[in-house]
This record gives structure tokens, sequence and C-alpha cells, in this order.
């Protein structure tokens, strides 16, 4: 026995490798003869395939070779009848075709008398041939009914149309049937779906419904088309280009399902009550229940309710531990067993602004909570939720307290109240039990904080640890997104004459931060940070978490003894919810950084508080309590009965969307194992660090980076040469990568690759080096709509490391050359020690889109001070510009190209160079490839008057440029059918290319011009994607032998 | 986002808008026929999937020039099964091109004589599925190269949008039958990182004892799947022309607002809104809150299926006022 799948759309390519996450419809699996093996055909673009599938292996099997058709597939359904296998296809011109499964070659034929092309097709088959009713919805909006198998006439016969459906103004994108209700539903470009009341259509006899079906809904609701919809009994679920699937009962959503991240979502499978899968444009596939419901508590105390904390004496239950909430009055209530009641109700001046802190103290047995209420004019109010009449009242300047922290400490803890002007009032607070089970406050001031100039001047997170004899180090977010590191001097240490000094300045003496990391979370600012072994976590509003380290300097002086932070490493995690930066539960995710808990809060909410799974209350979970348009709103905690609204998701997408950009690092791992590491980046702005099993095509992502603010176009890496080994010989990768996109951004990272043994995985730490944006300067420009900005996008950068004899580790300085659409070529310097980027020169001579650039080097015996001897650029026109690098620190004007040539009709997609000796000089070769299909090869001289001249000449002659000539050019004028749009040298003399054709050639470039050597089509490797650079050939050569991998 | 965001980032957009083209695509045609003379000695041409019309607007003004005011009266005839705003000196059939009617109906206007010349700019609606998009628009191809075998006199000239993607050879394959000169041409006004290029077939000679026939696509003869396979010299590739002047902006730059010191920007409204898109309704829809949403608590609208859309709704933000 056979079974169907119904592939969803994504997997719409020649490649059964291909198939995302597809779990069975509602028609289910059918277990053939032997219970755990199935036969399924997997289709897509003009080809079918037969799969079987081991499930006990859970290993797929291809059964004989791709099946070629000559239209597109758009269904293809198994015959249920007894008999040899047969397949019912549908193609895209409104065709049929029954095919044998074993002998694979087609039975009949039958065109329909409408025969024009589909965009959604439905097969709905019984038995045989003649009971099948194809459902086709066609380019001219309309659905059309038709039985391919009919009776009379032969394969020249065309069927006529059964019944045609009218109504939808845009092409048909899905179409489903639900037999039970006779129900039809249609999704559409004009963003509707429509459902239809057809009757019985197929089954034995291959009905074709009633007579005269009916639109029975139309359903508007989507923002954008519609791609697929699916009918389940009393309830439809649509999906569309607006990332959302909406489920309908009786014409009205019921619930609305978001989660895919970009693209809009392609394809839908539902089973109800128990799946719901969905694939899409990121190439996820995610799998939601029904969503939980929140439920109000009914805030019923005076005023609206401003600020929650959670205030938990006991480790029971959250219902019972309650928590606190301070309304714009200035009065603080609590809620505990279901109930408010009044904590304490603020003088005047804490009305209209509060801002308010929790923090559990334990105090000998029991648990007391300190509430701390910041206001306007620098008060602030200190009280135990249960006494507050023991209360105390401290002052913190004159100004607005912008906000309040604790960090706990044995006994009490530490209060951190950030008011005007910067600066940051610190008290050590202390609990004791006093008679009679009061409790007695006292709060000891600390020398404060001076925060660093900038317009949101306050703290929004800080995290204390004890460093050894020198005293404790605070680190420090605030509102801008920079991280600050305070060293707080140890009383007990310091001597007399200090002391003394202290106690003079006590309170008046501030302390500044030793180093500071600015703006490291962008403009949207800091949301918490903690330390956990060793390391600092921050998080902030740009959806980041950054690990850090505090590395201490100058260890020989004691006194100056000096901590600077040091950005470890960058690690993703995704903010799906509004909610900052849950710092308890991140701990354990960011090693598998995978998402553990999402609330559908609907944001507008200003305060929430969380309980986190530590608790132990349910494992796993927490509950969200916040204040959303002045209601108090509780997610729902998970009960014994959930109907959560947790979906999760199957396999997440490397990228959100397309790749726009590959780069291979190396190889990882032991010899019997080898890991291929290479970079991607994307247009969902992140960069990912991969490793592939060349063998398998096991894929890991090592490390997903996410500094961009706009997508990913180019990126760069930098070897140490001769790679790194691991002490027991494993090999190890140390790169610089540079990545580049739009907005001009450039972000450099030091990637240090190596191979956990434990694990047996590879492993990866980024290390950030520096970041760079033309732009900054124009976010704070006025008017800036009115004008435009100039510089865009990075279209691609080369590296030009400086890799000389004095060895690449101790001069970490590189450079690199990027491009850009806005007719700019730029040199930048990279120092990894200084953790800068600088602009050495930029060059406007291009006047039009530069698309590409390439550098040569020298010849090794012509090596002198740098390796590197031309840069090239090519543009929209067809021009290829050599350029003689200027010295690092050359004259602040441009220098002109060395040559200009022209090369192509059009753009000059890619670039590749080599070098050769030649006497007197070098041959420097330039194959280019166009957007007119055209493989050019220019061969130039270069020649080193300089260097020719250096034992006469005196050093006042630096002008004395390289001389370089055109000596031959070699054309392939159709080298591809499309635009070619990466060039790889495998080695001087053998270029591989790609192109937009799908086809990957190999060139030999000798005297003789250009040969072809060979090509593979994009049937087995499926290689360029339609995009220039869309991806880059990969290649593991051995002598010529290339093997082209595609990723996406 | 404002409203001149899209000036500022297209070029050809703003200048189609400055000079009264519907579309930006107007400079691709007028590019293409700087290259190629396409409008010489034509007095009949064909516009097929003309909506807005740019292609017709540049057929009607460069006739216009090309035969100054005595000349022989030039016909233009735009096909589209789309609703297009009335152009002067062109007629219009709102029709489909894989019906022999339509075919009958251009010939009806032309008095019984054969075309000169046959345009087709039509793009499928992008769906963002790579793959999909270029298949359609073969299709679109073809079907427009069925219609034209129907219409256009032998010597004639055929132009239409070509996507080079996996199976442009087997494209370039099917036009050399009926042309002897196929060549792929770029206008610099479309986009390097488009994959859209423009086939110019001349002369053309149908097969001997070849009969039009809707019925049966040409594509079928040979659609051999091992075509596409074919490597080296056996390949069908045709020959690559980039059109227009070097000087001419270039179309992936983004340019400042005042081009020249002299002229004050001004914005320009688009110059023709599209009519009927499919997602009129929805708009309309969206603009008066109707969309069904989960918290709404009414019924979604249901409309009748032969509700009409009323005209006077068109959703202007949302429409590609002027196509690429």
């Amino acid at each position: 026995m056979c079974v169907c799948l119904s592939v969803s759309k994504i997997t719409q390519k020649a490649s059964v490798l291909n198939l995302s996450p597809v779990v069975p419809g509602p028609s289910g699996l059918t277990p053939s003869t032997e219970s755990t093996v199935y036969d399924l055909v997997v289709f897509g673009g003009k080809a079918v395939r037969l799969v079987r599938l081991h499930v006990d292996q859970q290993h797929l099997e291809a059964r004989g070779p791709l099946v070629e058709l000559q239209d597109w597939a758009l269904d293809v359904r198994w015959l249920s009848g007894d008999g040899p296998p047969l397949l019912c296809v549908a193609l895209a011109h409104n065709r049929a075709l029954l095919l044998d499964a074993n002998t694979r070659t087609p039975l009949f034929q039958r065109s329909c008398v409408e025969g024009c092309l589909l965009y959604s097709t439905l097969l709905l088959v019984h038995q045989s041939w003649a009971d099948t009713v194809l459902v086709g919805g066609t380019v001219f909006n309309q659905l059309v009914l038709w039985k391919p198998g009919e009776e009379g006439g032969g394969s020249e016969h065309k069927a006529p149309v059964q019944r045609r459906l009218l109504g939808h103004s845009g092409v048909i994108f899905s179409v489903s049937y639900l037999q039970d209700e006779g129900c039809l539903a249609s999704a559409s470009d004009d963003r509707s779906v429509r459902v239809w009341g057809v009757g019985a259509l197929g089954g034995p006899g291959g009905s074709c419904g009633d007579p005269d079906p009916v639109c029975l809904r139309v359903l508007y609701g989507h923002q954008a088309r519609v791609f697929s919809v699916r009918l389940a009994p009393g309830q439809v679920f649509s999906a569309g280009e607006d990332g959302a699937c909406l489920v309908w009962d009786g014409g009205r959503v019921i619930r609305t399902l978001k989660g895919h991240r970009a693209g809009g979502v392609r394809a839908l499978a539902v089973r109800v009550r128990v799946w719901r899968v969905e694939a899409n444009d990121d190439r996820m596939g995610k799998v939601e229940e029904t969503a939980e419901k929140l439920t109000d508590l009914k805030f019923s105390g005076d005023g609206v309710p401003k600020v929650v904390c959670p205030a938990d004496e006991d480790d029971s239950d959250w219902s019972q531990s309650g928590f606190v909430v301070c309304t714009d009055l200035g009065s603080v209530y609590r809620y505990r067993n279901g109930l408010w009641g009044l904590v304490w109700r603020g003088p005047s001046d804490f009305q209209s602004y509060c801002v308010m802190e929790t923090v559990s103290v334990r105090v000998k047995s029991s648990w007391v909570q300190i509430c701390a209420v910041g206001n306007l004019s620098g008060s602030v109010f200190v009280f135990p939720v249960s006494h507050p009449q023991s209360g105390i009242l401290l002052n913190a300047g004159s100004g607005k307290i912008h906000s309040i922290i604790w960090q706990k400490d044995e006994g009490g803890g530490f209060l951190l109240a950030s008011g005007a002007e910067g600066r940051v009032h610190r008290w050590c607070v202390q609990v004791t039990s006093g008679e009679s089970c009061h409790l007695v406050l006292s709060a000891l001031p600390l020398p404060g904080f001076l925060l660093p100039l900038c317009v949101k001047r306050w703290l929004t997170g800080a995290v204390r640890v004890r460093s050894g004899p020198q005293g404790a180090l605070w680190v420090c977010g605030d509102r801008r997104g920079s991280l600050l590191l305070f060293q707080e001097k140890d009383e007990s240490n310091t001597d007399d004459e200090e002391k003394e000094r202290m106690e003079v300045t006590k309170g008046g003496l501030t302390l500044e931060p030793t180093s500071v990391l600015f703006g490291v979370h962008g403009k949207q600012g800091v949301t918490a940070v903690t330390a956990c072994a060793g390391l600092f976590y921050s998080t902030g509003r740009d959806g980041c978490v950054r690990v850090f380290r505090v590395r201490q300097t100058k260890p020989d002086h004691r006194e100056n003894k000096n901590s600077i932070l040091e950005p470890e490493t960058t690690e993703e995690e995704e903010e799906e919810e509004e909610e900052e930066g849950m710092m308890d539960n991140l701990d354990e995710g960011t090693f598998k950084q995978e998402r553990l808990l999402a609330v559908p809060c609907g944001g507008g909410h200003r305060s929430w508080t969380l309980w986190p799974s530590l608790k132990g209350v349910w494992p796993g979970y927490g509950a969200l309590v916040f204040i959303k348009q002045g209601a108090l709103m509780a997610s729902q905690p998970p009960g014994p009965t959930r109907t959560g609204t947790t979906g999760w998701t199957l396999r997440d997408g490397v990228h959100g969307r397309g790749v726009g950009c590959v780069r291979r690092l190396g190889r990882v791992g032991p010899p019997e194992g080898l890991w291929e590491v290479a970079v991607t980046g994307g247009e969902d702005t992140s960069v990912a660090v991969l490793a592939v099993r060349p063998d398998s095509g096991a894929v890991r992502v090592l490390a997903v980076l996410t500094d961009h603010i706009s997508s990913v176009r180019t990126l760069m890496a930098v070897t140490r040469p001769g790679g790194g080994a691991d002490g027991d010989g494993t090999p190890s990768l140390s790169a610089v990568l540079v990545s580049a996109g739009g907005r001009a951004q450039m972000q450099c990272y030091r990637l240090l690759i190596g191979w956990d043994r434990q694990r047996a995985a590879p492993s990866c730490q980024v290390i950030q080096v520096a970041r760079h944006r033309l732009d900054e300067q124009w976010e704070r420009k006025r008017d800036r709509h009115k004008m435009v900005k100039m510089d865009p996008e990075t279209r691609q950068v080369q590296g030009l490391s400086n890799r000389n004899s004095s060895g690449w580790t101790r001069r970490p300085v590189c450079r690199c050359f990027s491009v850009s659409f806005f007719s700019c070529c730029r040199l930048f310097s990279i120092c990894e020690t200084k953790h800068r980027i600088d602009l050495l020169w930029e060059s406007f001579h291009h006047q039009r889109c530069v698309l590409s650039v390439a550098t040569s080097e020298r010849p090794r015996r012509l090596c002198v001070s740098s390796r590197v001897l031309l840069l090239f650029s090519a543009s929209t026109d067809g021009q290829v510009s050599v350029w003689d690098l200027p010295p690092p620190s050359s004259s602040q004007t441009p220098p002109l190209p060395c040559l200009s040539f022209p090369a192509h009709q059009s753009g000059v997609n890619a670039l590749a160079v080599w070098t050769e000796e030649d006497e007197g000089g070098c041959l420097v070769t330039v194959a280019s490839g166009g957007d007119d299909g055209q493989l050019t090869v220019s061969v130039m001289r270069v020649q080193f008057p300089h260097e020719a001249s250096r034992g006469t000449s005196s050093t006042s002659e630096p002008l004395n440029r390289i001389q370089v000539r055109l000596r031959s050019q070699a054309r392939v004028p159709l080298a591809h059918a499309a635009p070619l749009t990466a060039l790889q040298t495998v080695r001087p003399g053998l270029l591989v290319s790609t192109s937009s054709d799908q086809r990957v050639c190999l060139w030999r470039v000798g005297g003789t011009g250009v040969v072809h050597r060979g090509a593979c089509t994009g049937v087995k490797h499926t290689v360029c994607g339609p995009e220039p650079d869309h991806l880059r050939v990969w290649f593991w050569s051995v002598g010529g032998i290339c093997e082209a991998q595609k990723l996406h | 986002m404002g409203r001149s965001s899209k000036d500022k980032r297209d070029i050809y957009y703003r200048l189609a808008k400055e000079e009264g083209w519907r579309a930006r695509s107007a400079f691709k045609l007028l590019q293409l026929d700087h290259e190629f003379n396409l409008f010489t000695g034509v007095n009949r041409a064909v516009d097929l999937c003309a909506a807005p019309g740019s292609w017709s607007q540049v057929l009607s003004r460069e006739e216009k020039v090309e035969k100054g005011e005595g000349g022989e009266e030039v016909k233009i005839v735009a096909v589209d099964l789309q609703a297009m705003a009335p152009l002067p000196g062109v007629t219009q059939i709102q029709g489909d091109i894989t019906k022999v009617s339509t075919a009958q109906e251009i010939i009806r206007h032309f008095e019984g004589q054969p075309a000169d010349l046959v345009v087709c700019d039509g793009a499928p609606d992008v769906t963002g599925l790579h793959d999909v998009d270029e298949y359609i628009q073969a299709q679109l191809l073809l079907a427009a190269l069925n219609i034209t075998t129907h219409v256009l006199k032998p010597g004639g000239t055929f132009v239409a949008k070509i996507f080079r993607g996996k199976d442009v050879t087997l494209l370039y394959s099917q036009l050399k039958i009926f042309f002897s000169g196929v060549t792929c041409a770029k206008p610099r006004s479309s986009r390097n990182s488009s994959i859209e290029a423009f086939v110019v077939c001349q002369n053309y000679q149908p097969p001997e004892g070849y009969v039009p026939n809707m019925s049966n696509p040409l594509l079928d003869h040979s659609y051999d799947v091992d075509f596409n396979q074919l490597e080296g010299p056996n390949r069908v590739i045709v020959p690559f022309l980039a059109c227009g002047d070097l000087s001419a902006f270039d179309s992936d730059r983004t340019y400042p607002l005042q081009l020249d010191a002299g002229k004050q920007y001004q914005y320009t409204p688009p110059t023709q809104p599209p009519i009927h898109p499919p997602y009129q309704q929805a708009c309309h829809l969206r603009k008066n809150n109707l969309l069904s949403r989960e918290d709404a608590p009414t019924d979604c609208p249901n409309q009748s299926r032969d509700q009409d859309p009323s005209a006077d709704n068109i959703c202007l933000n949302d429409s590609h006022c002027l196509r690429s």
C-alpha cells in the first residue's frame, strides 16, 4: 500500500532532500504491508520522485530516478485501488496524468477544455482514474472542476469543465476540500478566502457535487495575499503573506496565530486538536497549539496601577505569595489570595509619578519583602511590605528618580536609585528583626555612581560581584545601551588616609566608571544585567544577549589595578514577545538558545513581572503579570488540563529569508569526521556560523550574530595562515570575520572555532572586535527625511590582511576594501587591539553603482612591505578599475585608478584575480563575470619602478607609482545563458563560474584563451539562486575536481 | 516612509511621473528602441498585457514623432485582461491572449492586415517564490508568442519580457524557431539586481507549413527534458545587448531629490493609479476597519459573490501605482 504526501510549496524544487518538515494531514499515513515502511511521492517543479520511508530506522530511501514531467506538477495523489500502484498527477496547464509508479511511465493523460494556467490544484482521488475529480484554481481567478478520467475519447479528447466557481478577483493560491461538510475553500491574491458549498466531490464514480455550487462565505481578514487554506470540521484555517494564520469559525476570526518572522506563511497543514504545522518562507516549521487565555486580575484599589513587582514571601503558590502594584496616586497595593489590599499610601509628592522595585531579604528564617518607591522629587521610601510602618525615607538628590535597582546581599541588599544628571545614589540596606517581631531597616549611604553624559542617563540594570581583595565590582547597564564597570573600594582594605578622606566626602563622593562599552545594546537601552560563572550577561531592547568578561589590567601594580570590560561573545535571543530580559531563565537557555516562555501579551504594557520557573511552582514555566491599559493581567499558568499557547518551532530556519552571502572558513574536527565551517549572511540581518558534514550533509548552527540593522550583503573572512591545532592535534580555526550590508554597516568579529571533545561537536567562540557605520551621524541630522542618504548599502568587502613576515597575529591589523551601491569604493583598516574600524580613503570615481571588488597579492619573491598589490573594482557600466594600494598613512586625497578598462556591456557581478611572476614585474589576470553572461579574462602587466630603481633613487620619490598595462583580453561572450553571478579561482588558471541559469562551469585560462572544461547543470547540483551573489560556490578541490554545494 | 521615499530610491520611477508615463517601464521600451529602431516603418502595433499602459503610451508617442503630421495613420491595439484607463490613439481590447477570438479582434482592428510589431511587457504578480515566478513568466511569454504567430506579419518584430533563469535556453530555442534574429537585451533602466531582460525577436519567419493554433501550445514539441542538459556549444544562447546610453541614470543607484541645482524638487503624483487591483476590496475593508479580527465583536462582512466593488474606493496606500 502506498501513501501520498502533500508537499508544501516551499519544496517546489526538484529535490527530495529539500523536503521540510511535513506532518501527515488528515488523510494520514497508511501503513504498507510491513507496517513500518511507507512509500511516499515527493514532487516539485517538473519532477516527481518516489521515496521509501523506514519509520523504525528514520531513514528515507530514494526509489528509482527522478521522474521528469513536461509541465509543472501541482498535486500528486496515489489511487487507492488494487493492482499496481498508480499515481495521479495534476499539471499546471490544467492537465492530469496517470503514472505507473513501478515503471514510472504515463498511462493516460487528459487535458481540460479550459487550457489555461493553474496556480493551485486539488486532486480528489478514489480507487480508479475514472473516479478522479480535479479542482483547479486558474490564472483567471476561477475554480474549475473537471474529470480527467471521463469515459470516451482518447488522450486527444479534451474533458469539459463540470463546474465553474466565479467570485475571486485575484489568482487562486490554494484549494482545500472537506468531505464531511461538502465544502470547498479557496485562498486568493485578492486577500480573501471563499468557502463554497459544493456537495460531495470525488468518491466512487467521481461525483462533481451539486450542479449549482454556491459561495457560502467570503472571509476577509488577512492584510496581504492569502497563500494557503485548510478546512477542518467547523473551522477554516488560512495563512498568508502577512505572516499570520487565522482560524475562522462561522465567518469570524476566532484566533490569530503569529510566530513566523518574515516573508509570510506559505503552507499549512492542520490536524484538528492535535497539530498545526506551517512551513513558510523563513524555512521554518512551526507547530502551535491553541492559545492560552489571559486573566484580568480586576484591580480594585484607587487610581490606575502603574508598576507591578513581585512580593512572594514563600515558595508556595504565586496566587498566595502575590505581588505589589503602585498606582498613579502613590499608593502601594498588594495582591494576595485573590484579594487586593492597601499596603502604603504615599504622601502627595508620591502622586502622579513613581518607580518601584522589590527585593526578598532573608531575616532569620523567613523571607521579608522590601519595597522601594521613588518619586519625582528625589525621595525614596523603603519599607517591608509586611510592616510598612517601619519604612524609612531616603534622599537621592532633588530631581526625578528614573529607576530603582536592588541587588541582594546577606541580610539586606544594595539599593541603587538613579536620579537626575546621571547620579546614582547607593545605600546598603540592612533588615534586622527588632523586638516584638518588628523589622528594623537601616540604610548606610555608599559613594554614588556618575554615569557618562548622554540624553537618557539612568541605570536600567546592575549586578555586583566581589572580586578579590580590592573590593567589589558593579557591572551596570544604562538606558542608552551602554555597559559600565564601577569599582568599589573596599573600606576595610583602604589605608587610614583614604578612609579619612572618604569620611569627609561620604555621600558626596561619586565613582566614575572604570570602563565603558558605549551603546553596545543600541539606543533602545539595556534591560538587565546579570552575572553567572565569571561571565556577565546583558540583555537589551535590541533583542540581543551579550556576554562579557571583566579582565584585569596592570596586575603588577596593586593600587592601580584596573578592570576593563571586554566583550566576550554575542549571542542571539529572540525576543518573541514584548518582554525584557528574562534573566533568571536565560542562564539555562543561553547554550541551547531555546525559548522557554512566550506570552501573547499584545504589547502596550509598561510594567510586568515574572515568576520564573526557578521557584519550583511549575517546572519549566512561569507566570507573567503585567499592566495593560490600566488593567492588571496575568497569563494563566498552564494547569493540568493545558490549553497552553505555546507553539513550538520544529526546525528554525538558519536565516529567516534568503541567504545573501557565504564564506568558507575551513575545517575542524577529528580526521575521521571533519566538519566544514562556513559563515552565511542573510536578508534577515543575521550572520550564522555553520558547521557542515560534507559526507552526511548534517548542518549545525554554531553561532548566530544579530548585530546588523539591515540585510547582510557580504562577508569577508581572514583565517589564520596555516590554521591552528588544539593540543591533541585536532584542527581548530581562528578567523577574523567582517560582515557588511545595508545602511553602510560593518561588523568585525574574531571567531575561534574548535572541537568540543565532550560533546563531539564543533564549538565556536565569537569575540566582537569592532563595528562601523558610515551614516551614524546621519541619524542625528534634522530634516533628514528631505534628503537622500548617500550610502544605503555595502555591496562587497574584500580582505587584504597584512600577512607579512612579522607575523599576522602580532600585528592584528587587517584592511578591507568595500564598495557600496552609491558608487563609492572605500578602504578601511581594522585594528583588533584597539577595537576600531577606520576609513582610510574613499573614491567616487565610478559614478555608478560599484558591484564587486577584488584584490591581488604580490608574488612572494617581491614581497616588500605589504603583500597587497592592487585593488580592483567594477561597476554597473561594465568598467573595471585598477587601484594602486596607497600606504596606510597616505594623504587624504583619494588616488585615481592606475587603469580603467571596459570588460562588459553591463554590470560586472564578479571578479577573480590571480598573479603570476614575470620578468621584472608580474602578470595579473582579472577574470570578470557580467550581467551579460560573459566571462572576460584580462591580463595586465605590472611593473614596479619603485623597486627597480630602489637602489639608485632616494626616498624623495614616494609618488613613483606602479605601472599597469593591459596586455590582452579574452572573452567568452555567452559563457552563461543568464547573468553570471559568482566567480572563484580554484587555482591560478582554473575558474569556476555560476549563474542564475543554475549551471556551474569550469574554465581553464591559458595562453590560448579560455577553454570550457565542463559544467554541471542545475538538476543535480542546484547551485545558484536567482539573485546575483545569492550564493557562492563551495568546493573541496582536489586537482581540478570540484564539488559544489548549494546552501538553501 | 514619506511619500517621496520611492522617488529617492528609484530615479526612473520619479522621471516616469515627471514625464507623464504611467510606469517606469516606459523607459525600457524607449531604450530598446534606441538600440533596435523598433518603431521604424511600423504602421500597426500590438501591446500585449498592456495595463497600466506605459508601453502603449510609448508606442503612440513615438509613432507620432516618427510619422509626423502627414504620415499614414498608425494603429495601436492594447490587449489586457484587466481594465486599463483609456489612452488617446490606442484601441483597447479587454481580452485573453490565449483565445483565438482575441487574435481575430486584433486583426479586425487592423482591417485584416497583420501587425508589424508586437510587444509584451507582461509579468506575473510576483509571488516571491523565484521558480514559480520564472515558470509563470515563461508561460506568459509563450502565450504571447502564440498569439503573435496569429497576428504578426512575416518579417515583423516581437519584443517580450523574459526572466533569465534556469529554463531560459529552452525559451530561446523556441523563439529561434520563429524568428531569424533573437537578441537578449537589457535596458539600463532595468535594474542589475533584477533577473528581468527583454528578448527582441526580429524577422518573423514561421517554419514552413506552420499553422497557428491556439489550442495546441507550441511549447510542447520541444519540451524535451534532456534539452536543458546540453553542454557547451550545443546550448542555444542568444546574443546579449545592453541597451541605452551609458550616460543614462543608473537604475540601481539612489539619486538626490534635487537633480540639478536650478530646479527645485516637487512631488509628482502617479500618472495613473491602478484600476480594479485584486486587493481593492480588501483594502477598502481595511480602510474602514471591516477586516475580520480576533477580538472584533461583529461578523466579518459577508458579501454576495456577485457584488461589484465600487470603483471609487481605490486604495492608493497600497497600490503599486506605477508598475516596475
